[in-house]
Formats: structure tokens, sequence, C-alpha cells
């Protein structure tokens, strides 16, 4: 089993270093400068221009801290490899940079962003596991029924239209028609309309609803293919009720996959929050990411993405280590395809 | 500059300086304020209920800085209005440039020096205000080794400063100190500059040269999150990143202390957002988006005179100095013809774009100076006015039309998609494809675009002009005049008939003299239309029912110590 | 929140190939018993029928849609006043919006972007995807590890941040929305295909065909991509639903394809801020999008029902 931690933790190496170089690259050949952009419409003096770069290590500096300048009186800026080196060992100090457009270190604004985002894929995680599980059990054993029929017609416009519309038609229906949940933002001000937790369930339920869905499809297929087996047809003609059968013999096999994928569905909700983070004006990381690409403010942008690989992979990380233990056939190398 | 602030949800955006993404809102200040007898003013703010008391609950978004050292964006500043006095403020009913801090000022004849005296007052902590408070709160800006840079980068807006004598050899490391500003004595505060700059008085408004304490140095980290200043109100505890900002009266302010025990600045992350919280009756004082602005001036009653809230007239729509336009390329085909430029800004309908996009609260531009300047004349600019057979006529002469309408000729428009400028850009383009010319949209972002106006790299594009002082020059110089060049001046515009008014203008300490060189100069401009104004930005602000009095300038300063509560 | 599902559904379409029934010899009949179960798939049917329908709107738009309703993006201003954010009415069906077109003809145009990214991406990713997973499970070893964790390194970014700073760096238009959606999804075909090949591979006739000395490239192409065609057919028809709310999300944040072309996302993002005041205006193109996803999803079930290529349960 050491072995087999290991090697995943190994796997993850590569992955790393391939996103945040990919992300690195990015930023050399997307359009538009971000010192420039610093002042938003107003240009900078050239010299405010030139101390900014030296502010955020972006050019070379003699032992005084004075820019390098080339023969032609430009500052020389540092390689891109240096950079990354320097990116890679900043992070391993915790240190993420500052930020752009806020000035603010990267690590203060996503400790006030992070907990939002986390807070709500927690709470989508729980629904999608409580709904997604649900529907699932009760269309395979109503197999064919209404229930049935109407799982799969839900299911199937869930993952058909785009999460943020239909966040939005929840907050028409709930915020506009109805008045009984908030429209929109995280509450817990000073002056919220709202208790608290009442702001967590239409973003929750729209960011689940995707997965919600998934995990209902997963559900279903896993108990019925669970149920076909020998030992649950044994199971049977021994004369256990039905009852008994799913919940003490089938229910338990068939959960280990759809767990497995709601685990690892956790880093893409981290991820996928963008849009519903959007609509619902919510004060998490994926809306800070998405404002500081447009804004070229790329040490956000590199904190935010670094912070949410390193999340997802731990996680991806504790559901392999657990599946494993469940399921031995993985720890033993079995081919495996897992996506 | 920038403009931003259409109607987007969005974060807080720099409107100073600004926009990309708009948004935002404007801020605003509610006061509430009121009439019990509260004692001292000391903390009420924070975690306390909403509205509580003797304290105003103020929606701003997330500011950029609330330290005067980087004050600049229309959310920051709201906060940094409270906290601190500048030497001078614009008077906007006298229309006159009176003294805050500053006892009385005066300048030499050729307005090259300017002397202030000082009134005797306290920071927040009893330290004495005096003239080397100012000094160093200008070094700070200016040097790019001062305590602060060295954790938060350099300040952005050492800009307003440039004109000192001293500038450019702080900023570039071979001088420690700002040379043009000395101080004879501790009321005294003498400013001498390179060049004569008659309006200097209203450039000291801004508020990002307020006087700062000695622990703006030797604090430089905390005191960038809780600044201690010398206005009205003081922190109580610091910025609250992305939650609050509370201040409270500060009782040995040397005028008039506030009647309000505090403020509480609500952060909220969009204009939206905040607005259901001000229905829902937690905000006294907040933009209104302009999907709600017709429901809003209904319900909340029109304010007279734009900028006063009274009862039953709560809702603010007076006029701010900002001007929102289309920028040309001047430098470059087609918009190098000045008969072009001309065709193309009497195709636009304006008034389209503010009655129906803008539900009014835009109303249509004239000229690149808004209202509320002193010197504002109507009509300035001839071809600033919707007038479609005029410009298919120009037009006629310089692209013929074919049969079926077409000029053969297809522009390019430059904007972003965020922000909500997309509804007015598509009005644009529907209205030059009436009178028969095709224009595509170059919608990278922002940051790309912007480069490209400043390579000059572009036909037109939007941009928006918030001025940084109400004064004339304010526009002029930045946008048309040639020194402006590869700064802000990005239609390539230059003039020498244009720049030599300006400089004479900028030479007259007389203001009548001063604003009559002025218009000589805009109605040169005028004429050559380098830029195609599209509207002016008016205030969209609401305020609760417990408002019985609050004024809110067009610079969006809010004068809390005044404001009242029913 | 909608993009994890194009890779979700990736995995999900891998773990139903990894079960499909990969047989030899049935690929005359197959298809033809594929045509008559799908027929008797009444929503599958229904699914086809819309998605024709929904074609045939887009491509002869010009025809008839402007004559009828008007400009799609121009709008006359000096009667704004008047046309300005009309709710639904004979006249206009779907409303105006905030300029005073009319929202039907804005959709009905948005279909002709929507159905060709969904198409053109599909095919990009398809054709990327093939050739990766083929490498991989072909010449196995280094290949396999490195394309292998290069598809690891595509599927752990952060999706929807990959396509917004794609689009940055590329920057808008039709063209690079192809393009970044298309690479986007390569990973998850270049698994479905790697798999399939790894288990056709095993099979006799491929040792026999590689034992009369036929190459690597006929094995693939005469052998193996037969045997795996239900299953790419399946995953691309899925694929088509994933790209078009991909695009959806790009042009709702903004980014991709450049007004006044109307955009499905974009109208949804214009109507944002008049949710309260005029719900038609997001209300209606979102029909349009889950109808049209909502339709090559359902013709993916069937199909993958039909081809059986399908986890054991159905």
């Amino acid at each position: 089993m050491g072995k087999y931690i290991l090697k995943r933790v190994l796997q993850f190496i590569p992955v790393f270093f391939g996103v945040t170089l990919i992300l690195f690259l990015l930023q050399n050949v997307v359009p538009g400068d971000p010192i420039k952009m610093i002042a938003g419409d107003k240009v900078l003096d050239p010299a405010v221009e030139l101390q900014m770069r030296v502010s955020y290590d972006l050019v070379q500096v003699d032992e005084n801290g004075d820019p390098i300048l080339d023969e032609n009186g430009d500052p020389v800026p540092v390689p891109l490899p240096e950079r990354y080196v320097n990116y890679i060992v900043d992070l391993f100090h915790g240190d993420l940079g500052r930020s752009y457009q806020r000035k603010l270190p990267v690590t203060d604004i996503f400790a006030d962003k992070f907990p939002y985002t986390a807070r709500l894929a927690v709470c989508a995680i729980i629904l999608e596991a409580i709904m997604g599980i649900g529907a699932g059990i009760i269309s395979a054993i109503k197999r064919y029924s209404f229930w049935d029929i109407l799982v799969t017609l839900v299911t199937s416009i869930m993952v058909s239209l785009p999460a943020f519309w239909l966040g939005m038609l929840l907050q028409l229906f709930f915020g506009v028609y109805l008045h009984v949940l908030p429209l929109s933002g995280a509450g817990g001000g000073v002056a919220s309309a709202y208790p608290e937790w009442m702001y967590y369930i239409l973003p929750a339920f729209t960011l689940a609803s995707v997965s919600m869905a998934y995990s209902a499809r997963i559900m279903r297929s896993q108990l019925l293919d669970v149920m076909n087996q020998d030992y649950i047809r044994t199971a049977r003609a021994k004369g256990l009720s039905n009852r008994s059968v799913i919940v003490h013999h089938a229910l338990k096999n068939a959960l280990i996959p759809v767990v497995t994928y709601i685990g690892v569905d956790f880093g893409s909700m981290l991820s996928g929050a963008i849009l519903t983070e959007t609509v619902f004006n919510w004060p998490g990381i994926g809306y800070e990411i998405y404002r500081a690409i447009t804004q070229r403010d790329w040490p956000i942008v590199m904190g935010g993405v670094t912070i949410i690989i390193v999340v997802v992979m731990v996680i991806n990380l504790l559901v392999d280590i657990s599946y494993g233990f469940l399921d031995p056939r993985i720890r033993f190398g079995a081919p495996k395809d897992k996506s | 500059m920038a403009d931003s602030k259409i109607n987007q949800p969005v974060v807080g955006r720099r409107a100073f300086v600004g926009g990309t993404l708009a948004a935002s809102s404007l801020a605003f200040l509610a006061a509430c304020s009121n009439n019990n007898a509260s004692n001292a003013g000391s903390s009420t703010g924070g975690d306390s209920a909403p509205a509580a008391g003797n304290t105003l609950n103020y929606y701003i978004n997330n500011p950029v800085c609330i330290d005067p050292y980087n004050a600049q964006e229309d959310q920051g500043i709201q906060v940094v209005f409270q906290l601190f006095d500048t030497l001078t403020e614009y008077d906007f009913e006298k229309g006159e440039i009176v003294g805050l801090a500053a006892e009385s000022f005066e300048s030499n004849d050729d307005a090259t020096q300017f002397t202030f005296h000082l009134k005797e007052a306290t920071f927040h902590n009893g330290e004495a205000v005096t003239s080397q408070s100012f000094k160093r709160a200008w070094e700070r800006i200016v040097n790019p080794s001062s305590a602060v840079a060295s954790i938060y980068g350099p300040s952005e807006i050492s800009y307003h400063l440039s004109v000192v004598k001293g500038y450019q050899e702080l900023l570039d490391g071979s001088a420690t100190e700002l040379t043009g500003v000395t101080c004879p004595d501790d009321q005294t505060l003498v400013v001498d500059l390179n060049n004569p700059y008659a309006d200097f008085a209203y450039v000291v408004s801004h508020p990002a040269l307020s006087p700062v304490p000695e622990a703006a140095d030797t604090d430089a980290e905390n005191y960038y999150l809780a600044p201690i200043g010398n206005g009205p109100f003081k922190m109580d505890g610091k910025w609250e990143d992305g939650q609050e900002i509370n201040v409270v009266r500060y009782d040995d302010y040397y005028g008039t202390t506030a009647k309000l025990d505090g403020v509480h600045f609500s952060i909220q992350r969009d204009q939206e957002t905040a607005y259901r919280e001000f229905q829902a009756g937690n905000l006294d004082v907040c933009d209104v988006p302009v999907a709600q602005i017709d429901a809003a001036k209904s319900d909340r009653g029109v304010s007279e005179d734009g900028y006063t809230m009274s009862d039953g007239q709560h809702m603010l729509l007076g006029s701010e100095p900002s001007t929102y336009y289309l920028t040309c390329n001047n430098t470059a085909e087609p918009f190098n013809n000045a008969d072009f430029r001309r065709a193309i800004s009497m195709a636009i309908n304006r008034e389209a774009i503010c009655d129906s996009i803008f539900s009014g609260t835009r109303t249509p531009a004239d000229g690149i100076v808004p209202p509320g300047i002193d010197g504002y004349q109507e009509g300035m600019w001839p071809y600033c006015k919707y007038d479609q057979a005029a410009a298919i006529e120009l037009l006629d002469q310089l692209y013929p039309a074919d049969g079926d309408g077409k000029r053969g000729i297809t522009l390019q428009l430059s904007y972003n998609l965020d922000g909500g400028h997309q509804a007015i850009m598509e009005s644009v383009i529907s209205d030059l494809e009436a009178v028969g010319i095709t224009c595509t949209s170059d919608t990278q972002e922002w940051a790309a675009i912007l480069t490209e106006y400043q390579d000059l790299n572009y036909q037109f594009g939007r941009l928006g002009w918030i001025a940084d002082y109400p004064i004339y020059d304010n526009f002029l110089y930045p946008l048309f005049h040639s020194d402006s060049l590869g700064g802000d001046n990005r239609s390539g515009y230059s003039n020498p008939e244009v720049d030599e008014l300006i400089n004479q203008a900028r030479a007259t300490v007389d203001t009548d003299q001063r604003i009559d060189l002025m218009h000589q100069a805009d109605a040169i401009i005028g004429e050559d239309n380098p830029v195609i104004p599209l509207n002016f930005y008016t205030h969209q602000i609401a305020g609760s029912d417990r408002i019985a009095h609050l004024y809110i300038d067009p610079l969006k300063k809010a004068d809390l110590s005044e404001a009242e509560l029913a | 929140m909608q993009e994890p599902s194009s890779t979700q559904r990736g995995g999900m379409a891998a773990k139903a190939e990894t079960k499909a029934k990969v047989s030899g010899a049935k690929s005359r009949t197959l298809w033809g018993d594929a045509f008559k179960r799908l027929r008797k798939n009444k929503l599958a049917v229904i699914a086809v029928v819309w998605i024709i329908f929904v074609i045939l709107v887009a491509v002869t738009a010009d025809l008839w849609a402007q004559q009828w309703l008007g400009s799609p993006t121009a709008s006359d201003t000096t009667q704004l006043a008047t046309t300005s954010l009309l709710p639904p009415s004979p006249e206009h069906p779907f409303g105006t919006d905030l300029n005073g077109r009319d929202i039907l003809v804005r959709v009905i145009y948005g279909a002709r972007v929507s159905l060709t990214v969904g198409v053109v991406a599909t095919s990009i990713s398809t054709v990327i995807g093939l050739v990766m997973g083929a490498l991989a499970a072909f010449y196995g070893g280094i290949w396999d590890t490195i394309i292998m964790r290069l598809a690891d390194v595509f599927l752990a970014f952060p999706y929807v941040l990959f396509v917004v700073a794609m689009i940055a760096a590329l920057g808008n238009g039709l063209m690079n929305v192809f393009i970044a959606i298309g690479i986007l999804g390569w990973p998850s075909i270049a698994r479905v295909f790697r798999s399939a090949i790894l288990t056709v591979k095993e099979n006799d006739y491929v040792d026999a065909a590689r034992a009369m000395g036929a190459s690597d490239f006929r094995i693939i192409v005469r052998h193996i991509f037969p045997n795996s065609v239900a299953s790419i057919v399946v995953y691309a028809t899925m694929n088509i639903g994933s790209a078009i709310l991909t695009e959806s999300s790009l042009s709702f944040l903004g980014l991709g394809v450049t007004p006044p072309t109307p955009t499905w996302g974009s109208m949804i993002q214009a109507g944002q801020s008049y949710l309260q005041t005029a719900p038609w205006m997001m209300i209606m193109p979102g029909l349009a999008i889950l109808t049209t996803v909502l339709a090559f999803t359902l013709l993916g079930d069937g199909l993958r029902d039909a081809l059986d290529v399908k986890m054991k349960d159905a």
C-alpha cells in the first residue's frame, strides 16, 4: 500500500509542474501588459511604470536595487525560466506574490476568498450525495416506474442546461417571485436580509446540479449492476427480503464507485465554481481568478490556480487511497482507468 | 478617468482611474445622522445591528486602497474623504475653490509658486498637523523607496505632483526629498512648480494629497490598512478586506464635529447585491442599478437639485464631472479626416443611448467638458449632436454610397464586453449602419485594448474620463495637449495653437481670463472634433427614508458632518 | 459547473467503453440493427427531429427570418423608446432586448454559432483525441506515459479557467473558440480510444494481422478503428452538446464570439441585469440551449443503447 501511495504522489508531480508551467507560459502569450493596466484607463508615468516592474521583480536590478538598463535605456526583463524558478521557490516558502491590481499579498486575498468557495463546495457535495444517491437508489429499485422515468428525464435535463442559467431561473423563482430566498451574495454582513445559511441554498444547488445528475445515473446503473451479481441472487434465493438484500449487500458494493466519483468531483467543484460565483455574486476564489484573468493580474491567477490544483490533487489522492483500501484489486496493480 | 460604472456586477473598479470591467457604481454615503444626542463617538460600527442608532450604513465596493498613498478609484476615495482633509476643496454650490485644511492660500503672479497657510489641527492620534505632514505625505507618494513603497509597490498617483519642482529627481532616485516643497514654519507650506499652473490649488484638493502623520512612515504596513488622518472621522479597527470598514466621529476635529457617531462602510460585491440589501432596509445609501432606475425614481422621489437628499426626495441624479466618449485614432485613415470624425459624431443618436439604455442616468454630451465644471458652456462642440442628414451629407463627399446605400468602408470599433458597454456600442453600430457604414467589433479584453490605444494601433473605441479635479484644464490638457501624447492623449491629436492657448491659460492667475483662454482652446478642439463625446455621467444614488438631509457633491464626496437623520 | 461535466462525460464514456462488447464479427449488421433499435426509441427520434429542425431554421434563416422579425443585429435607435424591452407578444414572440431587437430572431441566428461550434470543436477534439489515443495505446511505454500524463495535466486544470485563459491568449473570434474548446476536449476521447484499442489489441485477429506483416497504421485503420467507431460516435454526439454548453459559458462571461453576432450565452448575460424587469431576455435563449443540448444528450443516449456501447444495466 505504501508503494501504491508513493506511486500516486509521484504521478502528481509532473501534473503539478505541467499545469503551473503552462499557466506561466500563457502570461507571455496573452496580449496586454499587466503593468500598463495597473492604472486603469490612465497612463502610468514611465518612471513609475519602471519602479512598478522593479517592485514585482519583473526586471533585473543591480546590487543597489536599481534597474539595469540596456544600451537603449530599456530595462532588462528577468528571463522567464528564472521567474518560474523564483515562483516555485517562493511558493515553497508560502509566498504567492502580491496582486498587481490590489497590491495586497495573494495569500491574504485568498485567505479571505477560499473559505467561501470551500464551504459552498462542501454544501454542494452534501446535496449531491444525498439527492444524487437517493434518486439513483429509488430509480434503480423502482425500475421502469414513474419515478425511474422522472429521474432519468430530470437528470437528462440537468446535464443539458447551462448551470448559470439554472441559477438565474432559481433566482427568478425563489428570489424575485416568491421572495423566500436571497437572490445573491453570501450574507453574513452586518446588514444581511436573511439568515446566513439561506444564502447557500441556491448557489449550492446550482453548483451541484450537474454532478447530482451524474451521481444519480451512476448510482442507478451500479445498483442494477450489483443486483444482477450472483451473490445477490444467492441472497435472494436464500429468502432474504428485498429490502434486506439491498441495504446489506447491494448498496454497500454499489456505493463505492459513486463515492469515488463524488470525492473526485469535489475538485471540479472548486474550479467549476466560476460561473456559479458570477451568477450569485459569491465572494469566492473562482470569481476572483476570473476577474484576475481579465485584468491580467497574474499573481492572483497563478496563486489561485496553484491552490486549486494542490487541493484537488490532495483530495484525489485521498480518494484514491481509500478506494485502494476498499478494492484490493487496485492495490495489486490491476489496470485502471480513472478519470 | 475611466469610466466604468455602467451597470454591471463586478468588483470594485477603479474609476478615477479605471475601468474595465466596470461596474461600479458609485458608492455612496449614506448618511444617517441624526439627532439623538449620543455621546462620544466611539465605536459602534461594526458587527452590531444594521443601521443602529446614529451610525450610517454606506455601500462601497471593495476598495483598492484607503490610504491616500494610492487613493484613486471611486470606492476607496469615499473612505479617504471622511478620514482626511486636504488643503482645499471645491465648493460646487459657490463655484469656487476654498481652503479646507488650509486657512488661506495664494500664488505668485505667474502661478509658479503657491503658499498655503494651515489651520491648527491634529491627527486622530493627537499629533499636530503641520506643513511637514504634507511634505511627508507627498514625498511618500513620489519616492519609490519610501517605507510604504517597499511593501506595497510604488504609488500610481504621483502624477498629481508632476508639476512640482524636484518631482522627477525624487522619482528617479537622484534626490531624497521633494525640493519644490518647503516649510518655512509649521503653519506655512510653500510649493514651487516647474511650470506655471494657476489651477494648482484645485490639484491639492485631491484626497491623495492629504497630510499623513509620522506613523505613515514608521508603521507603513499597518497604516495602509488603518490610516490615521485629520478628517472628521477616524478608523475603528482596520479595513476588513471584502467585508467592512468602520469609521467613528473624531471629537477633536478642528472643524465642526460630525453629528453622526460613525459610518459603517459595508463592502458589497457589486451594485446589484448592494441594491437588494438597500431594498431590504439594510443600507442607507446605495447606487441604483440601471435596470432599477425607473422604479427607484418613483419610489424614492427625485431630488430637486440632484445632489441633496431630503424628505421625499431620496434619489440623486445630478451630473458628475465625467465624460464617456469614443476616442478616434487621428493619426491614421479614416479618422485622420476631420470631416469624417464630424460625420460619425453626428450620426450617433446620443439621446437614444441616454434615455433608453441608461434610463436617463446619463445626459447626451455636447462637448468634452461636462456640466458642473467651472466654465461649462452648452453646445460647446458644434458637431457633438445627432444630425443624421448632415452626417450623410458629409459622408457623401468622402465615401459616396452605392445603390444599396453602402459606402464601401468598414470600421473597427474597440471595446470590452464586460461592464455593460455592449448595448451602447451596439447602438452606435446600428446608427452607423443607418448611414451606410459597416462596423465590426474588436472586443479583446480591456488590457489588450488599452495597449492598442497607447500604441495608436486602433480605429476608434470607447473610453471614459472622470475628472480628478473639477476644472476645465483637467479635460483639455491630459486629453488634447501635445505634452500628453503617449500618455492620456490617446487620439494622437496635436495642434500647436491649442497647446499655446492651454499653456497661456495655465499661466493665467485670473480665473475669468483663464477660463476664457480655455474656451478658445476648446472651441478649436471642438471644431477639429478629435474624439466623439457620447454622454455625461450622473449620480444614480438612492437614500433610505431615515435620511433627512444629505449632500453628495458631483465628485461623490458626501458631506457627512452636515448630514441629518429624520 | 457545467464544465466539469464534459470531462466527466468523457470519463463515463470511457467507463462505458471498457465494458462495451467489441467483437470483431458483427460490423455489417451492427449499423442496420442499431438503426432499427434507434427508431424504436421515442426520445431519440424526437431528439433527431428537433436537431434537424434547428439546423434547418439556422441554415435557412436568411431567407425569411429578417423579413419577418427584423435584423438580429441592427436597430433603429430613433424608435428605441417604443421598442426597447418589450415583453413577448404576437409581434415579438420572444420579446425584445434593450436595443429594441427581436429576441426570437437573435435566438435563431444564435443557433448558427452554437451548432457550428458544437460540430467543429467536436471534430477537432475527436481528431486530436484519436491520434493521441492511438499513439498511447499502440506504442505504449514512454509514449503512453507522456500522453496520458499530458491528458492528466489537461484534466487537472480547472476547465473553465483553461478555456478562459486560452481565449485570452488567442483573442476573441469564432475560430479561436473552435480551437480552444476543440483542444481542451481531446483528453477524454483519447482515453476512450486508448482503452478501446487496448481491449481490441489483445484479440487474436490483431495478432494474426500482425503475423501476416500488416503495418501498425494498417492495423489501426483496418481492424481497430472499425471496432471502436461505435463508441466514438456516441462520445462525439454527446460532446457536441458539451461544446455548445461550453461556448455558452464563454459568451456568458463575455468571451469568444464578437458582437453584434448574437450568441445564446451573451444574450443570457445581457439579460442578467434585467432579471427582475425583463426576465424573457434570459429565459428564451436559455430554453434554446436547453432544448438543443438535451436533444444531443438524448440522441447520444439513444445511440449508446442502440449501438450497445453501454453499461450492462440497460
